[in-house]
């Protein structure tokens, strides 16, 4: 290796997942450098959830390999994980939700943390109602904001505008687009083109468990992208 | 960080929910007050048959209603998929366990108590110093019970039948326990000497040993996918 390359955060080779007789991934690579903000596309039933279970070691590959080769154990501290279940106790409020997890983590500080992530998400107001309560833009962000809890290098958002009205899109692209000027390596599934072509650094495409179109953001034509998008997927 | 913390965070936050919604706790203890009443009046009071049968309604009424609590546990989980954001926390799978059964143990040996003080008013039983050895059998049962009942709970939490399928699953493995319990409560609730009390409760200590291991072992591949 050069001294001028960087070396991956996560390096993903000949992926496989099979379900019984059903294949969800075939034969993925995939290299996600740090600072890397990857939008992935692709119909229901790419595989793009399945790869994000994989990546957060929720679910085992049948073949192929994940790696975080700057991390000291199997990488799962290096994740935070936002899918399409809350992940959260509708039964605690949004502060209890967060200490809970910041404890779990080992976090020194889990309330002061807990008040800081509230505060950047814009729900200190909310802090004290159950999470349960909370409206889909809300839950979202508390989502985000759990998954931030341990500081991870790599953050899985997995479909965050599904559910969302324009108020909560808004508020979410502002989020995103902060974590993208802290230099946050973000791997986002969405269906959004728009957004996730705003928002991202690298663009993937996926289509029947398969990687079918990757390229720099700034390869990409923006205005023919959706043209692009379709034929990939379609052709 | 410590384990048992961890242990004690896991347990102190089921708790806490069901402190707030107090459904899984509420409806088991009615369930098994609801036991006790029917057999209380399908028997005819005063008769030697009730006396006899005493031992074996105190444990149904104890473990058939514990199912609805043990199928309650991981509700939280399935439902908003929690059990994802536990797996994903850098934590041992077997502390995941050890937490649940401590919550599942705590609200079961809850309810226990307030059965066996009205199985006591209800079968107009004597109140005495075997009372302790009473509620020391339960807690027995309630560690095999809890550590299998957690296992399984988990096992079957994504299942679309799992309401049915978990006594199926959980009974059959109970068996010896529910035997030895039945025996030793049918000594404690007589007049005669303990004489063979301490075999039966040597039986349970040795199972609580080995549910509890055999139900750690397994729960790290029941959670694994």
């Amino acid at each position: 290796m050069s001294s001028t390359q960087v070396a991956p955060l996560l390096s993903i080779s000949g992926l496989t997942k099979r379900f019984g007789v059903v294949t969800a991934l075939w034969n993925v690579d995939l290299s996600i450098l740090p600072g890397d903000f990857v939008a992935i596309f692709g119909p229901n039933g790419a595989g793009k959830s399945t790869l994000l279970q994989l990546v957060a070691q929720l679910s085992k590959p049948s073949e192929g390999s994940i790696e975080f080769p700057e991390a000291a154990d199997s990488g799962r501290e290096e994740v935070g994980y936002v899918s399409h279940m809350s992940l959260l106790y509708n039964d605690l409020t949004g502060f209890e939700n967060l200490v809970f997890f910041a404890r779990l983590y080992g976090i020194e500080k889990p309330v002061e943390r807990a008040n800081e992530l509230l505060e950047k998400m814009n729900l200190k107001q909310a802090r004290n109602q159950f999470a349960g309560s909370y409206s889909s833009g809300m839950k979202q962000r508390l989502k985000i904001a759990r998954a931030m809890l341990h500081e991870p290098r790599l953050l899985l958002l997995d479909e965050p505008y599904a559910g969302l009205d324009q108020h909560g899109s808004r508020l979410l692209t502002g989020l995103l687009k902060q974590l993208r000027e802290e230099q946050r390596t973000v791997l986002l599934i969405t269906h959004n083109l728009g957004e996730g072509l705003d928002l991202s650094s690298r663009i993937v495409i996926m289509n029947r468990g398969q990687v079918v179109y990757r390229a720099a953001r700034d390869d990409v034509d923006e205005t023919g992208f959706e043209s692009l998008y379709f034929r990939t997927v379609e052709g | 960080m410590n384990a048992l913390r961890l242990i004690g965070i896991l347990a102190a936050k089921d708790l806490r929910i069901e402190y707030r919604s107090r459904h899984a706790f509420l409806t088991t203890l009615f369930f098994a007050l609801l036991i006790l009443i029917i057999f209380n009046f399908a028997f005819d009071p005063g008769n030697q048959s009730i006396k006899d049968a005493a031992p074996g309604i105190l444990w149904v009424s104890l473990l058939f209603p514990g199912v609805i609590q043990l199928n309650r546990s991981f509700q939280s989980e399935r439902e908003e998929g929690t059990l994802y954001g536990l797996i994903l926390a850098p934590i041992d799978r077997g502390v995941l366990f050890f937490g649940k059964f401590l919550a599942n143990f705590f609200l079961l040996a809850l309810v226990d108590l307030f059965v066996l003080g009205s199985f006591f008013i209800f079968y107009n039983l004597t109140f005495s110093t075997r009372l302790g050895w009473l509620f020391l059998l339960m807690l027995l049962v309630g560690i095999v019970f809890s550590s299998v009942g957690t296992l399984f709970a988990a096992m079957v939490s994504s299942v679309r039948a799992r309401d049915v399928l978990l006594p199926i699953l959980l009974f059959p493995i109970l068996v010896p326990v529910v035997i030895a319990a039945v025996n030793a409560t049918r000594e404690v609730l007589g007049t005669g000497e303990l004489e063979f009390f301490w075999q039966w409760l040597r039986l349970l200590v040795a199972s609580d040993v080995v549910f509890i291991a055999g139900s750690f072992l397994v729960f790290d591949y029941v959670v694994e996918e």
